[in-house]
């Protein structure tokens, strides 16, 4: 938000330090700038000497606690005697936490901040990394995000057309529905298939590009005698679910299609719905891809699959050893989150007999994002080759979004599968999700910052971010065990929820669908999920 | 944890119990340090909203867990909104696209798999249309590699906990030097 960043990078100072600054400007930080050492993944910490360790002027302890050093005279107060330092010494209120670099008001004994000590705190962090990791550090940070996802006029062409052609359609048919409301048959077991049909035909943007008839038997160039096609396909199912006409519509073709092009996934058994969605993604991407130029450095694959649901992530690998940080991009159609195993309540913990899959555990969408963003110290048995240090090491590695997509497709992992004791289980936590999801906390600018201790540095944007704002559209829920549950989708069109159990449509109350068990959530944009709501 | 009794302390153990209550306390402060500058910074997370999401999601799971709410989860349908009713088994009947029989929609896909000569009890037919189907089975994995870490091998995922690093070595070469 645009009061948000204002706010980070001007916080108001006390008077103390305000005095301080209009005194003494920037000597204080300059002079103490060569006794900052960075740790990465920890503080940042003031080392004076060498040989000696600090002790407080008063009391001679260097062992009371926190230590501070004056930033004019560069004595040592521990934090029962700062105030006695201010009062020797008129005009000394100002110090710096040795341990964490952090500024202190002795008068407020109040930890206070201000950007210019922080930007000195930085550029020697920056000083002292291995030399390639600066570049791929500040990537994200010190450039404007240029490569922010706007609505593209093509989406936006497609919303309006298709929106013309929905309003022509049939409407003998029970019209106080929105239209794309209807059912679909269950095929035998097919309830994985038509659980996220219904997602995906109602993901904004998507299903538009299909309607508009911008992928059609006279435009596929796949389409010859045998051959087919999961986007021509999908193309069907399209148009006959916003036909107007309410009886379940059976999508057998499109099972035939799906299942020559997934062969090792074809059976007649349950399959999972997660799969299921990746394989569509990329069949889609694959009679599609190959028209447009793939790999282009403005945004990769531009089929209609990658455009809707493509984001970015980044990973960070850290030698634990010298700091040096190397950094790779990958593309993903969405992010698999696994649950916060951690997350018990205290009375579970104390009785021992119960067991984390039991049905007393509980996690939120928000603690499963904190965890896939969270360092993760990789294993002594994965030591990666450091450039820097020329030899394996152990190391940290840290993911973070780099692009959110569109359509931002949450897959929790509720099917574990034990190698060791050849046998799988399922699950059961209830996961709190919420309708408006805010992503700002994971993108790459706001982990790194978070590495970095937080500091006030580069060119904050002033415009607000607001394609980190989303809003939930549809959910699959999964009830049931691993092999013989059933997927049900729940979707929100003009803010009310409907049931899509296979063939049955019913209308809900929003407090069913935030006590379901999620399996995949749907989340769009905020400002697409308004374009496409409103009417 | 009990405090042990500092008068029964010999030296050393009263010098290990200080050092442990300093380590301690270093590690509070640390923690204490962050949360306070992404407090003043208003760097935390919009805390209300979050806050209210919970309370709307407790809120949901004790309406949907009384008594009065059975209906809803017993997942027997009356009418759907459209005020049609339907099958347990769908009845509608179309073609198979593969032998051009009429089949029995909530029954096609057990159809499909034998007649497509998928799956373990099917017989391989040796009609036109499922030869030059079986022709394509000779495709890669489904999986592109535009989800690299999305590890599809059957029903079952795979759940290691780490996500696997797709390069094996630190290398950036997609950085320049300024």
């Amino acid at each position: 938000m645009a009061t948000r960043n204002s706010f980070f990078a001007n916080p108001k100072p006390c008077e103390h330090l305000a005095d301080y600054k209009l005194r003494h400007g920037l000597s204080g930080y300059k002079s103490i700038q060569k006794w900052l050492k960075a740790n990465p993944y920890g503080n940042t910490s003031i080392k004076m000497c060498e040989t000696k360790i600090p002790r407080c002027l008063f009391c001679s302890g260097y062992h009371q606690g926190r230590l501070f050093l004056c930033l004019i005279c560069s004595s040592v107060s521990c934090s029962d005697h700062t105030l006695l330092h201010t009062q020797s010494e008129y005009g000394h209120d100002i110090a710096v936490d040795i341990e964490r670099s952090e500024l202190y008001c002795c008068l407020c004994s109040d930890q206070v901040y201000d950007p210019d000590f922080d930007k000195f705190v930085v550029s020697k962090t920056f000083m002292d990394m291995p030399s390639k990791t600066h570049d791929s550090v500040i990537d994200d940070l010190m450039r404007r995000s240029s490569k922010r996802r706007r609505l593209n006029s093509v989406v936006d062409l497609d919303l309006k057309r298709s929106k013309l052609l929905v309003s022509m359609r049939d409407r003998r048919a029970k019209s106080c529905y929105p239209l794309g409301l209807r059912g679909l048959n269950n095929l035998g077991s097919t309830c994985f298939m038509n659980s996220v049909l219904q997602a995906l035909l109602h993901a904004p943007s998507f299903w538009n590009y299909f309607l508009s008839e911008r992928h059609g038997p006279e435009t596929c160039k796949k389409r010859s005698s045998d051959q087919l096609c999961l986007a021509c396909d999908f193309g069907v199912i399209c148009s006959a679910v916003y036909s107007g006409n309410r009886t379940p519509y059976s999508p057998a073709q499109f099972l035939y299609s799906w299942w020559h092009h997934s062969a090792n996934l074809a059976s007649y058994e349950q399959q999972d719905a997660h799969e299921f969605f990746i394989s569509v993604l990329d069949g889609i991407h694959e009679r599609e891809g190959k028209d447009w130029n793939s790999n282009k450095d403005d945004g990769g694959c531009q089929c209609i699959a990658h455009r809707v649901f493509s984001g970015m992530l980044r990973s960070d690998v850290t030698c634990t050893a010298c700091g040096f940080t190397s950094t790779t991009y990958d593309p993903c159609v969405d992010i698999s989150l696994n649950m916060d195993t951690t997350n018990f309540s205290s009375v579970d913990v104390a009785s021992k007999s119960v067991r984390p899959n039991e049905d007393t555990g509980r996690s939120t969408l928000l603690a499963c994002l904190d965890l896939f963003t969270r360092p993760e110290r990789l294993g002594s048995d994965q030591k990666l080759y450091c450039q820097n240090c020329q030899e394996r090491r152990d190391s940290m590695k840290q993911m973070s979004i780099k692009r959110l997509p569109l359509v931002l497709s949450l897959h929790i992992k509720r099917f574990e599968h034990s190698s060791l004791r050849r046998s799988s289980r399922k699950i059961d936590w209830f996961l709190q999700f919420p309708f408006s999801l805010d992503m700002t906390p994971y993108l790459s600018p706001s982990i790194v910052r978070n590495r970095f201790g937080n500091r006030i540095f580069g060119f904050e944007s002033d415009e607000s971010d607001i394609s980190s704002e989303f809003e939930v559209f549809a959910v699959v829920t999964h009830s049931g065990m691993l092999d013989s549950g059933h997927y049900v989708t729940y979707l929100r069109l003009q803010d009310q929820w409907y049931k899509c159990d296979d063939a049955w449509i019913t209308e809900v109350d929003e407090r069913i669908v935030r006590a379901a068990q999620c399996y995949m959530i749907f989340y769009v944009q905020k400002m697409l999920y308004c374009k496409a709501n409103e009417d | 944890m009990s405090v042990p009794n500092e008068d029964n302390m010999s030296p050393h153990t009263q010098l290990s119990s200080h050092f442990l209550g300093e380590l301690l306390d270093s590690i509070i402060v640390d923690v204490a340090s962050e949360c306070h500058r992404i407090a003043k910074l208003g760097l935390d997370r919009n805390s209300e909203e979050e806050e209210e999401e919970l309370r709307l999601s407790a809120q949901a799971r004790v309406t949907v867990a009384a008594p009065s709410h059975s209906c809803e989860t017993n997942g027997k349908y009356v009418v759907d909104i459209f005020g049609q009713t339907h099958p347990t088994v769908a009845n509608e009947v179309f073609d198979c696209m593969n032998c051009g029989r009429p089949i029995v929609a909530g029954r096609f896909a057990p159809h499909l798999e034998k007649c497509m000569g998928k799956g373990r009890k099917a017989r391989v037919k040796a009609t036109r249309s499922s030869t030059a189907a079986q022709n394509r089975y000779s495709r890669g994995s489904p999986v592109s590699a535009y989800s690299p870490y999305s590890n599809s091998t059957g029903t079952h995922k795979l759940s290691n906990g780490t996500y696997n690093h797709t390069v094996e070595e630190y290398s950036n070469g997609t950085c320049e030097e300024p």
